[in-house]
């Protein structure tokens, strides 16, 4: 059937069958391919999208139920320049990523982390990416790269946060 | 700390302890801005014209006959291409050897598909090539394979012993391959007369890998050149170009293997496995290109097992609390086919099993046994064992005889002043630190102060507890096809660098490092240099990103390169300006004569010469800036690290906080301070996963149980804390001074949180004696001590 | 990991969409948030003809109160029930909402596919049965009211037919002073506990008028511990002895075995988690 949505600003349309999902349409059919496919049944939060400026899993939605929505993918969050975002920034900043697989997930899950909560407490960072996993950087360089990007004055990010025992 | 000035000219860097321009930096990673913004090209972002997708029939049952297998509905389908079996693949095998192993390893048998019977669950039995993955898993569903199932070989034990059914009839016995105890004359005397022995057994779980990004390959069969064009997912291009030029019987020239950007491998994609062989040979056959991308779940059941050890140790100690000898046997699982040969670490195991202390004498043996499992493949650290259990029962000596944990390994640790120090078995440690490393690490982690911390919550009724691993390991172990990298370092017309390594970096940040490296070394930015990997076309011969041997090799060989090349500059500019090289500095991209800074040339002028004004360049200067070079490593780097963590445990519900984890790491001078971090930390946290969360799982009759991230669970970020790093810089034996530090993480930090829990629950009369360690392990070893 | 084909409907009214359930009817699945269908079908466990995507239903999100009672429609999502105002008069909805899988799930997943999904170790299902929630349903013969104490029937297995669907669910408001709690024991932040308990008091003065105690993932459905419950009812708040009351409602659990832990330990986490619980919420209802 056709499905008609909008991708990064731009209205996409094209002939899928019902099972694609959100993910392998914004991969194959809409050529984004920074949305990656770790896992496809949900859990490892790489195929992260926001539809609607939510958050969500694009392997656990199917491109017809995207009709009529907007959604963004990772390539949406640069501007027209190709200039990076602030959060994308401090992931640099602070090594958060390795093999950057994970990270467009990462990122925008932070980014709508960051746009709900602008600053949340460590526990709210890390619980608020607990839906994504990484396998490369032990996830230190993620939360640095979190909590610089929410410009927490009281952190020296780099690997060396105050902790209790 | 050696001096690193070894050309003729002006001075080379010379960086005892200090950092560079650019060595020693956190530089931002030249790779983040395209990875970030969603631009990185995976394997299965690339698309062909023409390609086909593959789909695999796997065995659902370990072991049995295959009675019958019946294409013809799925071939039938509209959308798939073919349905091949081991019929049709299979003569199409030539040979199937690795470089690394070589051709004289025992292999298990090399059925590209399953011919006639299944192994494992998950064993390949037909491959579908269809339109799109989605229509070939509807052909894989119509494919019907009939299995007469048998009993599988599942304990390792079982298999080996006498009149034990073979995993595979081809071979005598279901011992991949032994080390046999060898008589160490004065061993039994010393554990007999000894003040203690303690001897237990540990038992290590299989847990994996798992990189985010799954395996795939995109293989592309031209039937008028005859030569195959590989893009792959891979550790190592050219080992990966050698072997299927093998399994195709061409020539070595007519593979062309190229890595696109990798989601991350840890060993898991240095050799390409049996359903990767049928991809390509399916591209063969169709004269199509083939893409395979593998799913999760298969990821987890068909790839690669890991881990999967058990050791039975026995430590003699003297009154004091020294020890007098060590001395293990190590059975692994390596499933039903594992890498290159056996899949066996034991060797490793044996030879570097005194670790960081001094024991005078070392016994060891070991069994590596096939079962009808998946067959193993690398693991960050395959060789840990030699860390696990040693310094698991080093805690269980310290309990017995009374000393507290760090005051034994204090006692017993490899002081600086017995550098050089040769083990029992052979190996010589020359820069190690794991005495100033478990010093840092307590005082890191306030030991003193968490012990005062640990009584009060235990007056309160928490458990508490602190671990510490203290490591010694192999890096950039090279022997036979892993000794050397080469390097090609050209200067570009324009005055830019270009160098050309042979790895397949999968997220080690060798395009990053290797620019530092290299600038620092040249005397440019590092803005002036393109890092050019993973392609056999172009790239020296070499093993690729593993082993944790990039600094050591792809570091090393980029400085030779680097200061050949930098020699080359300072002849050409010394012609230009007149001077003699000796007079020369180099800073900037611009060399410029001692003292005199407007009687300059920039590397672009230099370039120009170079190239375009060569008729002006002296006879016995050749024209051109370029060199190539071989870098040959010392067999073994020895990097050490002390991690020690603390932990509660919730004894009514099992489940473990970690608190604090801290890292004191020597892996010698530190290319780029973050990227190391990094390295360590996706390490202690694959640790801290595999003691805690990650299990894999089979039923008795070898059904595996954790065929999804909703039962394989992998660490968040909410399950870990801030690690913690101090740093030790020791001298090596490599004039960079660098160690590798790709699998330190994963091989200290297993004994590190299993140590912190078991202390926990030591005053509860709990004893550990293997992992995982989840709720339910945890609550059954409390109720075996009463509670 | 692809799904195997299915037809797809995307009906505008509720009718439209049971009229389709019926045409279909086992062979037909509602296509709510899909988090929890959507892996079932990924992984082939299951398959369907067709599914019947319901966010194009009118009046099947949104969370109204009136008198005592929070009606919150079916389509509503996990993290608009945690931020509702109106929801917020059911602190249970409130309090069990974080622990509903991660942010990114809760954004999709819907209170009304979770109830109909029943999955033992689902928030949801805990909180109606506590709470005695009523669950409307409409089918082709009309709209009918079905008590969440007889909505749960077993693992995945609703009183629902396959041609109706779940409209909304009914949370009743307790007034005056209480308390609530939710407390899980989950192998990772997010995960199905592998032992839960949600839990309700409200005082009269200082003693307990009213309790509700009811656990999750240690049965095909939720249990509600009705004798603990009514052993803690009418005790002062300085009486109660919560170990005591938890021992009690454990009692007969026969929690299932698997990888994570024993029926035996779930039943001891149960216990430890239940007694948090009590203390946790009669604090509460203390404060309030």
């Amino acid at each position: 059937m056709s499905v008609s949505m909008t991708v990064n600003g731009r209205e996409r349309t094209a002939v899928v069958e019902p099972r694609k999902t959100l993910a392998d349409f914004l991969r194959q059919d809409c050529a984004l391919t920074g949305t990656h496919l770790g896992c496809e049944h949900g859990v490892c939060g790489a195929c992260t999208v926001l539809v609607d400026g939510q958050a969500v899993r694009s392997c656990l939605v199917f491109a017809v139920q995207g009709e009529g929505h907007e959604v963004t993918t990772v390539e949406g969050l640069t501007g027209p320049d190709g200039a990076l975002t602030p959060v994308q920034e401090a992931f640099r900043a602070e090594h958060g990523l390795q093999c950057g697989f994970c990270t467009p997930g990462f990122v925008v899950s932070a980014t709508a982390l960051l746009a709900e909560n602008p600053r949340p407490t460590d526990d709210e960072i890390r619980e608020g990416l607990s839906g994504n996993l990484c396998r490369c950087t032990g996830y230190q360089g993620i939360v640095n790269a979190v909590r610089r990007a929410c410009g927490r004055a009281d952190a020296n990010y780099s690997g060396s946060m105050e902790v209790p025992a | 700390m050696t001096a690193v000035a070894d050309s003729p000219g002006a001075a080379a860097p010379s960086l005892a302890g200090a950092a560079g321009r650019w060595m020693g930096q956190s530089v931002p990673r030249k790779e983040d801005p395209r990875l970030l913004a969603g631009r990185g090209r995976y394997l299965d972002d690339i698309v062909v014209p023409g390609m086909l997708h593959a789909a695999f029939v796997r065995s659902d049952v370990a072991r049995g006959r295959i009675v019958r297998v019946d294409t013809e509905a799925a071939t039938a389908l509209p959308g798939v291409r073919a349905v091949f079996t081991a019929a049709d693949l299979n003569p199409l095998v030539h040979e199937t050897w690795w470089s690394m192993a070589g051709k004289d390893a025992v292999y298990a048998p090399n059925f590209c598909l399953a011919e006639g019977d299944v192994r494992f669950v998950g064993d390949p039995v037909a491959i579908v090539l269809a339109d799109s993955r989605y229509v070939a898993e509807d052909g894989v569903d119509l494919v019907e394979l009939e299995v007469e199932a048998d009993d599988p070989v599942l304990d390792v034990d079982a298999a080996r012993s006498e009149g034990a059914t073979l995993v595979h009839p081809e071979l005598a016995s279901n011992v991949a391959s032994a080390i046999p105890k060898a008589d160490v004359p004065g061993l039994q005397e010393t554990f007999d007369s000894a003040a203690t022995v303690v001897s237990e057994t540990f038992v290590q779980h299989r847990y994996l890998p798992v990189p985010m990004e799954t395996r795939g390959l995109l293989a592309q069969w031209d039937p008028f050149t005859e030569e195959l064009d590989l893009w792959a997912a891979t550790q190592s291009a050219h080992e990966l170009r050698a072997f299927f030029s093998r399994l195709l019987g061409i020539p070595e020239s007519r593979v062309r293997v190229r890595t696109p950007d990798v989601g991350g491998g840890f060993g898991q994609k240095v050799f390409a496995l049996r359903d990767e062989w049928a991809v390509v040979l399916a591209s063969k056959l169709l004269g199509t290109p083939v893409k395979f991308v593998e799913d999760r779940r298969e990821n987890l059941i068909a790839a690669s097992s890991a881990r999967d050890d058990r050791m039975s140790m026995d430590v003699a100690v003297d009154p004091d609390g020294k020890f007098l000898a060590f001395r293990a046997e190590l059975v692994e699982n390596v499933g039903a086919y594992p890498f290159a040969g056996s899949g066996s670490a034991a060797a490793l195991v044996g030879m570097c099993l005194p670790g960081p202390y001094t024991v005078p004498a070392i016994g060891f043996s070991g069994d590596a046994v096939f079962t009808n499992t998946t067959g193993r493949a690398p693991y960050r650290g395959p060789f840990l064992m030699e860390t696990v259990v040693p310094e698991q029962i080093v805690d269980v000596v310290a309990r017995r005889i009374g000393m507290d944990p760090l005051e034994l390994r204090r006692r017993n640790v490899i002081q600086s002043s017995q550098l050089p120090y040769q083990l029992p078995t052979g190996l010589v440690y020359t820069g190690v630190t794991p005495a100033e490393t478990l010093e840092q690490a307590a005082e890191l982690i306030d030991y003193e102060g968490f012990r005062a911390r640990q009584a009060a919550a235990r007056a309160d009724g928490r458990y508490l507890g602190i671990g510490i691993s203290l490591c010694v390991e192999p890096s950039a172990i090279a022997f036979g096809a892993l000794s050397t990298e080469g390097a090609v370092l050209k200067m570009e017309g324009t005055g830019t660098f270009n160098l050309v390594l042979g790895s397949s970096s999968t997220g080690m940040s060798v395009e990053t490092t290797m620019r530092q490296v290299a600038a620092e070394y040249l005397g440019c930015h590092i803005d002036q240099i393109t890092v050019t990997q993973g392609d056999t076309a172009t790239t020296p011969y070499g093993a690729g990103t593993q082993g944790s041997r990039s600094a050591v090799l792809y570091g090393n060989v980029t400085r030779e390169v680097s200061l050949e090349v930098r020699d080359k500059i300072l002849r050409i500019a010394a012609h230009m300006l007149e001077a003699s090289p000796d007079d020369l500095d180099i800073a900037d991209g611009q060399v410029a004569v001692k003292g005199v800074p407007q009687a300059a040339v920039t590397f672009e002028q230099v370039a120009t010469m170079a190239y375009q004004g060569t008729a002006m360049l002296p006879p016995d200067l050749r024209a051109g800036v370029e060199a190539v070079t071989r870098f040959t490593a010392p067999m073994m780097t020895f990097v050490n690290a002390c991690h020690i963590c603390t932990v509660e445990v919730d004894p009514d519900t099992g489940q473990v906080q970690m608190l604090r984890y801290v890292v004191s790491e020597d892996c010698g001078q530190m290319i780029n301070p973050k990227v190391v971090e990094g390295q360590v930390a996706g390490g202690v946290v694959q640790g801290i996963g595999g003691v805690l969360y990650e299990s894999f799982v089979y039923d008795e009759v070898g059904n595996p149980l954790t065929g999804s991230f909703v039962d394989y669970l992998l660490p968040t970020a909410a399950e870990v804390p801030d690690i913690e790093y101090g740093h030790v810089e020791s001298g090596t034996s490599n004039a960079l001074n660098v160690k590798g530090v790709g699998e330190g993480g994963a091989v200290a930090s297993p004994p590190a949180v299993f140590n912190a829990v078991a202390d926990a629950l030591a005053p509860l009369g709990v004893e550990l004696r293997g992992t995982p360690l989840g709720p339910r392990q945890i609550l059954d070893a409390l109720a075996a001590a009463g509670h | 990991m692809k799904a195997a084909p299915f037809g797809y409907s995307a009906p505008r009214s509720l009718d439209e969409a049971i009229e389709i359930l019926g045409q279909f009817d086992d062979d037909a699945k509602v296509l709510a948030g899909g988090q929890s269908l959507v892996p079932v079908l990924a992984m082939r466990l299951s398959r369907f003809e067709q599914l019947v995507d319901l966010q194009h239903v009118p009046d099947l999100v949104g969370v109204t109160r009136s008198n005592g009672t929070v009606r919150i429609a079916a389509m509503t999502t996990h993290t608009a029930v945690g931020r509702s105002a109106e929801a917020a008069a059911v602190p249970l909805l409130t309090k069990a909402t974080p622990f509903i899988g991660h942010e990114a799930i809760r954004n999709r997943g819907t209170l009304g596919g979770a109830i109909a999904h029943a999955d033992p170790a689902a928030e949801w299902p805990a909180v109606a049965l506590a709470l005695g929630a009523r669950l409307e349903a409409t089918g082709p013969d009309g709209t009918r009211i079905i008590p969440a104490a007889e909505f749960f029937l077993g693992t995945w297995t609703t009183a629902l037919e396959s041609t109706e669907v779940l409209v909304a669910a009914h949370f009743p408001v307790w007034d005056g002073a209480c308390g609530f709690a939710v407390e899980e024991a989950a192998r990772r932040h997010g995960d199905f506990a592998m032992a839960g308990v949600v839990c309700a008091v409200q005082l009269d003065g200082d003693r307990v008028a009213r309790a509700a105690l009811a656990f999750l993932g240690v049965d095909g459905t939720p249990v509600r511990a009705a004798s603990a419950e009514a052993a803690v009812t009418g005790v002062a708040t300085g009486d109660v002895d919560a170990a005591e009351i938890s021992a009690l409602a454990v009692e007969g659990l026969q929690p299932p075995d698997d990888l994570h832990a024993s029926g035996a330990q779930r039943q001891r986490m149960s216990r430890v988690l239940a007694q948090r619980a009590i203390t946790n919420a009669i604090e509460e209802a203390t404060r309030a």
